[in-house]
């Protein structure tokens, strides 16, 4: 009886997660060996037919590059900024509540409202990007931001970039404020200089903080459906479509479930891929930090 | 002192590109909400305008029904709230006061549900819904909600009742009370402001939402508040601007405050959470 307490107060929340986010992958799984109707009646079993006929699709490898450029580049550039941001910020320095409040205020916005929100900055006719590049004499003819696929790509991006730098700088904040302070005192005896204290001694210790992040962020990425979804919808021309847009499409546009399940069993592989890695990761980290707990007992 | 100085305008130089960038949308977005409507496609474009013209907030409730949509947005982001917080804590308490077999296994089963994002799932979680007649239902986004959010739930609130010291429930025991008793009237209170936290977190979780809602809902007066304002700019030959821009401000601004106050126990449960 005392045995089964703990297992009860879990079942509840176990049940719940398998009945939403366990079963419909079963489900995507069964739907994805089905021969699908026009009109979305699943009407026999296609063996792996949906997973040849995505891999024989020109549009799924032109999602999937596009998704690989996408995910590297948000993430990369996110760490390029968060990086020196979290250094900053963990310094002492005027004004530096209100500048974590400022770096941080874009995570409450949820991405629905910023995409919608820079979609009407970036118009082509009278956005506020136009105007304010007008005024200081950068361009002097608006610029049709969303109209032409490359550029687009490229703004989303840069908007990727811009959603992802709270979290990121919240992780290494994280690593910084427990980062050892007497190391950096014996290293300033030795006489370090500040690249080489950032060098020899911060990067090193940041690294598990800076790997994580980065799995986290490449899982994040490469889902987030939101931004391109609002700013262009995977337009003009399918020109910016990752897979989850694409995926979106085939599934609530096109009626092609078979297909889009198959895709989506090929994402969930993927992140099944990166969820392991952040899984040893994480658990090196905590077997790095146990001889610390037995030292203080 | 002085050395702090230099040290605080070489930061704030440093850090003032992505100052501007952040606070760019917003500019814009109080800009475009409060100018008049025949002054929004004016050539060439321009951050100025004649008047401020706060009725449009006014008209855009009306015209938009961004209540309704607010109210859904309250009402699915509360309940969510209120059954992920039911399912964690017990599970909670037992990851961090027993130790049972399978607990490293639900542990990693939490994580792998943390990484899977609803937009994977969508079309599995779209057949279910259909399958159980709850599309165009909000309970339908309620139950979702609720269940993407438990995991971060479980162990924010896990690693707030490990530090809550064990021989206080001890010292009820010993006089005689309950493990229910003390329970609920020694270890729930001490662990409020946990809850707290984490109730606000999956409150702005839901309350941002997309996809599910996307998918979900589909009829208008359904929307939840980022869906009914992004049904106003796609597929539509004529954006009202300044309607959606101030419907933008109204549902961002409350949520923002609240966060902009809570980002330092962010930090905290990040640290514990997702780190370790």
């Amino acid at each position: 009886m005392q045995k089964s307490i703990p297992l009860l107060m879990i079942v509840p929340s176990l049940l719940m997660a398998m009945a939403i986010i366990g079963y419909p992958i079963l489900d995507l799984a069964w739907t994805s060996s089905q021969e699908v109707s026009r009109f979305g009646k699943l009407t026999g079993f296609a063996g792996w037919e949906n997973f040849a006929e995505v891999f024989g699709d020109q549009l799924f490898w032109d999602s999937l590059w596009r998704t690989g450029i996408w995910t590297f580049f948000v993430v990369v550039g996110t760490l390029a900024v968060s990086l020196p941001v979290a250094i900053i910020l963990n310094d002492d320095f005027y004004g530096r509540g209100l500048a974590r409040v400022i770096i941080m205020l874009p995570w409450s916005v949820s991405l629905t409202m910023t995409a919608v929100v820079w979609r009407w900055a970036l118009n082509g006719r009278a956005g506020l990007l136009n105007a304010t590049l007008m005024d200081i004499g950068i361009i002097d003819q608006p610029v049709e931001w969303l109209a032409t696929a490359s550029t687009a790509f490229v703004v989303e991006i840069l908007v990727g970039i811009l959603v992802s730098i709270p979290f990121t700088t919240t992780i290494l904040l994280g690593g910084l404020s427990a980062m050892p302070q007497d190391t950096y005192e014996a290293a300033m005896v030795d006489g370090a200089s500040g690249w080489h204290q950032f060098r020899y001694i911060t990067l090193p210790l940041m690294k598990p903080f800076i790997n994580i992040a980065i799995v986290l962020n490449v899982i994040y990425v490469f889902n987030s459906l939101p931004i391109i979804w609002v700013m262009t919808e995977g337009g003009p021309a399918n020109g910016t479509d990752i897979l989850v847009t694409y995926l979106y499409k085939l599934a609530f546009r096109f009626g092609q479930l078979g297909k889009a399940a198959a895709i989506s069993l090929i994402m969930f592989g993927v992140l099944l891929v990166f969820t392991l890695l952040y899984v040893a990761l994480v658990s090196r980290g905590e077997e790095d930090a146990a001889p610390e707990d037995e030292k203080e007992a | 002192m002085s050395r702090k100085l230099t040290r605080s305008l070489l930061y704030w130089l440093f850090l003032s590109p992505l100052v501007v960038v952040i606070l760019f949308p917003f500019g814009v977005m109080f800009v475009t909400a409060i100018r008049p409507r025949d002054e929004i496609f004016t050539y060439p474009p321009t951050w100025g305008f004649s008047e401020f013209r706060w009725t449009n907030f006014s008209e855009m409730w009306v015209k938009t029904n961004f209540g309704g949509a607010l109210m859904n947005s309250i009402y699915v982001s509360v309940l969510a709230t209120a059954i992920a917080l039911l399912l964690a804590i017990p599970a909670a308490y037992a990851m961090s006061r027993y130790r049972f077999a399978g607990k490293g296994l639900y542990r990693n089963f939490l994580l792998m549900t943390q990484m899977m994002s609803p937009i994977v799932l969508v079309l599995g979680l779209f057949r279910l819904m259909m399958a159980m007649g709850l599309v165009n239902d909000l309970n339908s986004l309620v139950v979702t909600y609720a269940a993407f959010n438990l995991a971060f739930t479980i162990w924010m609130l896990q690693s707030y009742f490990n530090s809550i010291p064990r021989d206080l429930e001890e010292a009820a025991w010993i006089d005689g009370a309950s493990h229910l008793t003390s329970l609920v009237r020694i270890f729930l209170p001490l662990a409020v402001p946990a809850m707290v936290v984490a109730a606000i977190f999956t409150f702005i979780n839901s309350w941002n939402e997309f996809v599910l809602a996307l998918t979900l809902m589909r009829s208008s007066e359904d929307f939840t508040l980022p869906v009914q304002i992004y049904a106003q700019v796609a597929g539509r030959y004529q954006v009202e601007w300044h309607h959606v821009m101030a419907g933008t401000v109204l549902a961002t601004v409350p949520v923002a405050i609240v966060f902009s106050w809570l980002q330092r126990y962010l930090i905290r449960g990040m640290a514990l959470g997702a780190v370790k």
